[in-house]
Formats: structure tokens, sequence, C-alpha cells
């Protein structure tokens, strides 16, 4: 033993002794917010970074990566420092799964976040109770994953912290329902996404409002650029109003093409679940058309609190860009489980787990409790309306439309 | 109802137009080089996005920033010139492999340059309305592409029939040795079929950019039915893929009204079909 080891040796010694007896006699089991952690933890993260809906792992990845530098300065979770990386998870379930076993089985990864793709969600949710880590996701939005999977099914590691499809397929209507328009039609995805928020939106409008019919329905493939033939296809039975939940830049391009096809001057509204998006804000620029109503899953605007105000201005220091609604989950999955880390004093999976559920959260986009049954975070979100400020580099939302979560939220036992 | 129908199909048609300016190079350069240029959709992006890059260098005015497509015949003729020319004389399997290189290549050197999140400028100003036909709306800008694949479809032709650089192509096409042996250079000749393929699709990707939204990787996108429309309407037959362009554009339109569900299925069961009943395709030629 050289000089030097057997120094740092008797100082590790010496630190855990004391550490011991600073507990004293009687004190009992060691206050968890005492403990140190000794190894790095590692977070696995994924979401889509090719392709036409690539924008997307950019901004995820800055959000998460703003979190991991943050903490990191201020000492790390209970003195270990946070490593990060992501992969592509490319849309592609199988692709996912590869992702999910590469990172626990080879990089060692504590916790997952990310993931894009409602399907993928699913297929990598399957899997945790195998791999047995804590996957917090940040995007996808099925509400299968938090009904099933979760609350059904009994999948305990499973979370997500972003707003599911309740946003785009139950609040829409209730903000739809005060609109004059009695026909709707929509050009959707052909996935899960698309399908689910399409059949809420008309189960939700429905009850409130007997007289609204849909009458035309469109859903484009993954990876359409022509949305054409569907928008002739569905202004050919001349629908007042369209719901769409396109994203990315298929949301980008639908908009463009629904433009020339005179679509905004022919109908009376435009709703778009994503289309608050920053991505799609800055895709289309100052083509937005005026009015359209949209939402997203975090507005930077939204609320006015202190928190959210730092959260923008450090994220614009760091990125000299506007943080995008993923940016913000990224951000906040990545919190939640510092949070849950020093609650338990563990980065197992099982103590995080327990630990995460039920846990309120102060975050930039308002306060998120995460429920118990389905380990669903509860939090609002606004839809609002596209307006063009000198101020910003992109669209901004106007006329904002807030409803208290519960309120549509669909609730465990989800009967 | 007639109305409609028709209106679907016209909207067809003019989509078709995008796939039709990659399938006609395609289709020539494979007629006259045989070579099946996997990185032919690479010329579609990349003509997108050298438009792009000019489109902002000229202030958005996009009749001007399509001056930048020559930018295209420059890579396609570094291309030819450096790396498939040594290819020709080898199994097709070595040409599929440099070609789907060139792809992995051109991908990875967007992504670098130009970013991997989607863009999409405006819709040229002039353009970016509606017209009234058959009663509804329909975008001026798809009549414009209609146009300018009519247009496109007439020049080639008259190119390769009418001329005597025409005559020259068809010629090498025919039989390489004997054009060589009766003092046609075919090597210079090769490459300038190859850069002018590539320049039609690199046209194409540049008219798509003020309504689509680019990305990389859009250029897979389109090849894979560029392949599909040459294919239908034989290798290296140009009217043929024209009209398989306009067959698989009608194919789309009308699919997503009457089979959404089997949409996508439609243009490959098209070609199932035709390479059942003719493989040598709808206007090919049959061999040997």
């Amino acid at each position: 033993m050289r000089r030097r080891d057997f120094l740092k040796a008797g100082l590790v010694g010496t630190a855990s002794l004391l550490g011991a007896g600073a507990l004293g006699p009687g004190e009992g089991g060691a206050a968890p917010a005492a403990k140190r952690l000794t190894k790095p933890i590692r977070i696995g993260g994924q979401a889509v970074m090719s392709g036409p809906l690539g924008g997307y792992g950019q901004f995820m990845r800055m959000g998460a990566q703003l979190a991991v530098e943050e903490i990191n300065r201020a000492g790390g979770i209970l003195g270990a420092k946070i490593e990060i990386e992501f992969r592509d998870e490319e849309l592609k379930p199988d692709v996912a799964v590869r992702n999910a076993r590469y990172f626990v089985d080879v990089w060692k990864a504590d916790f997952l976040i990310g993931i894009d793709s409602s399907s993928v969600a699913l297929a990598v949710g399957a899997i945790m109770p195998q791999l047995d880590r804590v996957l917090v996701v940040t995007h996808a939005a099925t509400e299968k994953l938090n009904e099933q999977l979760v609350f059904k099914q009994g999948i305990r590691q499973v979370f997500r912290i972003s707003v599911p499809v309740y946003q785009d397929g139950i609040l829409s209507a209730m903000i739809a329902r005060d609109f004059p328009v009695r026909t709707w039609a929509t050009i959707s995805p052909d996935y899960e996404y698309g399908h689910t928020s399409w059949k809420m939106f008309r189960e939700t409008l429905k009850r409130f409002r007997p007289d609204v019919e849909f009458v035309a329905e469109s859903f484009a493939k993954f990876g359409t650029v022509d949305f054409g033939p569907h928008i002739s296809k569905v202004m050919a039975v001349r629908p007042e109003a369209i719901f769409s939940t396109e994203w990315g830049g298929e949301a980008v391009a639908l908009v463009k093409q629904a433009k020339l096809f005179g679509v905004f001057q022919n109908t009376k509204a435009w709703m778009c679940g994503m289309g608050a998006a920053m991505d799609v804000l800055e895709g289309l620029g100052k083509d937005y058309p005026e009015g359209a109503w949209v939402s997203c899953r975090y507005w930077f605007q939204y609320p006015n609190t202190a928190e959210n105000r730092r959260f923008v201005s450090r994220f614009r220091e760091r990125w000299q860009k506007y943080p995008h609604y993923v940016s913000e989950t990224s951000y906040s999955a990545v919190y939640a489980l510092k949070g849950a880390v020093e609650k338990s004093g563990s980065i197992e999976t099982a103590a995080v787990a327990k630990a995460l559920e039920g846990m309120t959260l102060t975050t930039p986009a308002g306060k998120r409790h995460i429920r118990a049954e389905d380990h669903q975070a509860v939090y609002e979100v606004p839809w609002g309306r596209i307006t063009h400020d000198r101020n910003y580099p992109f669209p901004i939302l106007t006329d904002l439309r807030v409803v208290p979560a519960d309120q549509y939220y669909r609730h465990p036992p989800f009967a | 109802m007639i109305e409609a129908l028709l209106f679907q199909g016209l909207v067809g048609l003019s989509e078709a137009m995008y796939l039709w300016m990659v399938a006609a190079g395609l289709s020539l350069i494979f007629g006259v080089l045989r070579v099946l240029n996997f990185a032919h959709g690479s010329f579609y992006m990349l003509g997108a996005y050298l438009t792009l890059t000019a489109l902002r260098a000229f202030g958005g005015n996009f009749w001007l920033a399509l001056a930048a497509l020559p930018g295209i015949c420059v890579i396609a003729w570094g291309m030819e010139r450096f790396f498939l020319r040594h290819v020709y004389h080898l199994e097709v399997a070595y040409q599929l492999l440099l070609t789907f290189a060139f792809v992995l290549i051109f991908d990875d050197l967007t992504r670098l340059v130009w970013g991997p999140v989607y863009q999409a400028p405006p819709t040229p100003r002039g353009l970016d309305r509606a017209v009234s036909v058959l009663g509804r709306p329909f975008p001026l800008y798809n009549l414009f592409i209609l146009g300018v694949g009519v247009a496109l479809g007439v020049g080639l032709w008259l190119l390769l029939e009418r001329t005597r650089w025409g005559r020259l192509i068809r010629a090498a096409a025919m039989d390489r040795e004997m054009a060589s042996a009766l003092g046609i250079r075919v090597p210079r000749l090769y490459t300038a079929v190859f850069v002018l393929g590539a320049l039609l699709a690199g046209l194409g990707g540049a008219l798509s950019l003020p309504i689509h939204a680019v990305s990389p990787g859009m250029g897979e996108l389109i090849i894979i039915e560029a392949f599909i429309v040459v294919v239908v309407g034989g290798l290296g037959s140009l009217t043929g893929a024209f009209l398989s362009a306009l067959l698989i554009g009608l194919l789309h339109a009308y699919g997503i009204v009457f089979l959404p569900v089997f949409e996508m299925a439609l243009a490959f069961i098209l070609m199932a079909v035709v390479l059942i009943l003719r493989p040598w395709g709808l206007f090919g030629v049959r061999e040997g």
C-alpha cells in the first residue's frame, strides 16, 4: 500500500466512523437524507432522434441535460453525480426494447426516461418488470400506459410525467363544445395515438353536444408528406371544423397544405392537440393561421410562476432556444427521480417507485401530483389560439383555456 | 359525386409529379448505365436542402433559390466519376452496396450540415393560394407542379427522340460496346446521364420544399415508391415511369377514399401483380 492510498483509506475509515457516530445512540433507523451514495447515478434516455419527427429527441435531450447539469453543479443526488445518455428509439418498438436492454444490461442504467411513441412506450413498459428499473415516460401519451399497464396489470416500475391523451381527446372536446360548429372531421395519424384521441374527442363532445356530427375521417400513415388526398377527401363533405392530432413535421406539412386548399377560409375551427409544440410553431412561423386552437404537454408561458420563469430563462441561456414541451417533461422527470432517490435514500427500484407514488412536485409546468394508483402525473396544460406576436420569433398562444386537471383526467378504476 | 372523384384524382395526379421527377432520373440512369442507384433519393433530399440554404441566402426568394440546383450536378458528377465508374463491370451486389453506402453518407452529412430537425420554409408568394377547380378550392401550387411535371416529360421525350445527344444516349443504352466502337465517348455520356438524372430528382426535392417539411431521411421515403414506379413502368422506360407514377398517384388518392386500411399496400400489390404477369413492366422491353 502506497502512502497516498493509506491516507485515503484512513480518511474514508474516519469519515465512516464519524458518520455512524453522528447518528448517536437511540436514533434508531438512519434518516434517509443523511445517506450518501457512492457511485454515479446513470439515467438512460431514449427519444426519436431521426426522421421527420427527429426534432423531438433533440429537445428532449436538452431538457434532461439541463436538469443533470444543474443537479451535478449543486452536488448531485445524495452526493452522487448523474450520468445521462440518450439513444434513438426510431419510433420502433423493437429498437426501443433493444435500447432499454442495452441501458440496463450493458450500460448499467439505474433509471430510464424518455419515449415519444405510444406503441414504443407500451412495448418497453411491458418488459420493465423483467428489467426491474423505474421508467419515467416523458412524452408518449396513450392512456393504455397508465390505465392498463400500470393500473390493471400492476407494472409498478412505469411512471409518466407528461400528459396522457386526455389532453388531446377530452379537454379538446370540453373546449369545442362552445364552438358554433355542428360537423367535425379529422385528419390524424394512423396509429394508436391518432385513433384513440379521435375516439375520446367524439365520445366526450357527443355527451355535451348531442347535435354534433362527425362527418369524415382520414388517417394518414406514419411518414406521410402529401396530405393533399386526405384533405380533399374530408373537405369533399364540407365539414365545419377539423380536429387533428398530427405532430412534428407532419403537422407542419398538414397545416401548410390545408392552407393551400383553402381549408382555413372554409371551416370555422381547427384543433390540433400538439399544434403548440415548439417545433411546429417554429416550423410554421408566419404561415401558422391565426386563431387555430392548439395545445401541447407544457406551454412555456404557463403557469406564470417563479419556477417556470426561472426554467425558461435557464433553458434559453443554456440552449439559445425556448423550451419545447418535451424539454420540460424530461427536465421534470430527472428532478422527480432526484426527489424520489432523496426521499427513499436509495436507488433500488422498489424503493424509488414507492417514493414516487403519491409524490407532489413543484415543476416548471406547475404542481404535479403523481397518482399512486396508475403512476400518472396530474397537472394542467392549457389550450389556446395561435397569434402572431412581434416579441417572439414564432407564433404564440392567446386566449388560454385552463380546466382543472381533475375534471378532464380519467380516474382509477377507469370503469 | 363525380366531381368529388375527379377532384380527388386531380390531387393524386399533382402529387404524383414529385414521384415522376424522381422516377424519371432513376429509370434513365438504369436504362443507360444499368445501375440501380439506391442513393437516387438522396439527390431529392439534397435538392431540397441546397434550395433551402439558397432560399435563406437570397432573402426568401424561391425562384432565385432554385439557382442552387446545379450544386446537385457537382455532387452527382463526383459520385459517378470517382466511385460508381469503378463498379460498372462488377456484380450488381457491389453497385447496391456502394450506392447504399452513399445513402447513409448523404443522410449523415445532411444531418451534420442542416441539423436533424425538419425544416419548412414558407410557400412562395403568388403560389400560396387556391383557385377554383370543379367548384372547390384547389392549390395553385399543385397546378404549377402538374405543369412542371408534364413539361419535363415532354422535354425529356424531345431530348431523347429528337436530338443528336438523345440518339447517342439511346445507342449507348442499347449496346455500349458497339457505341464505343463507333466513336461515342461512352464514359463521358454516362456521367452526363447520371448528372441529368440526379438533377431531375433534385428539382423534385426543391419543388417539394415549399409545401412539405424536409428532413434527413426524406430520400428513403420517396426512393421506395420511385422503385415501384420504375418496376411497374418497366425498367429504363420513361413513358412507363411517367404513366406508372400517375397510376400510383391515383391509387394513393383513391385508396385513401375507398380502401384506407389497405392504401399503403396498394402500390406493392400493383407491383406484385405486374411482376407476375409482365415481369418486364408495363412499358418495358422484354429481354433475352
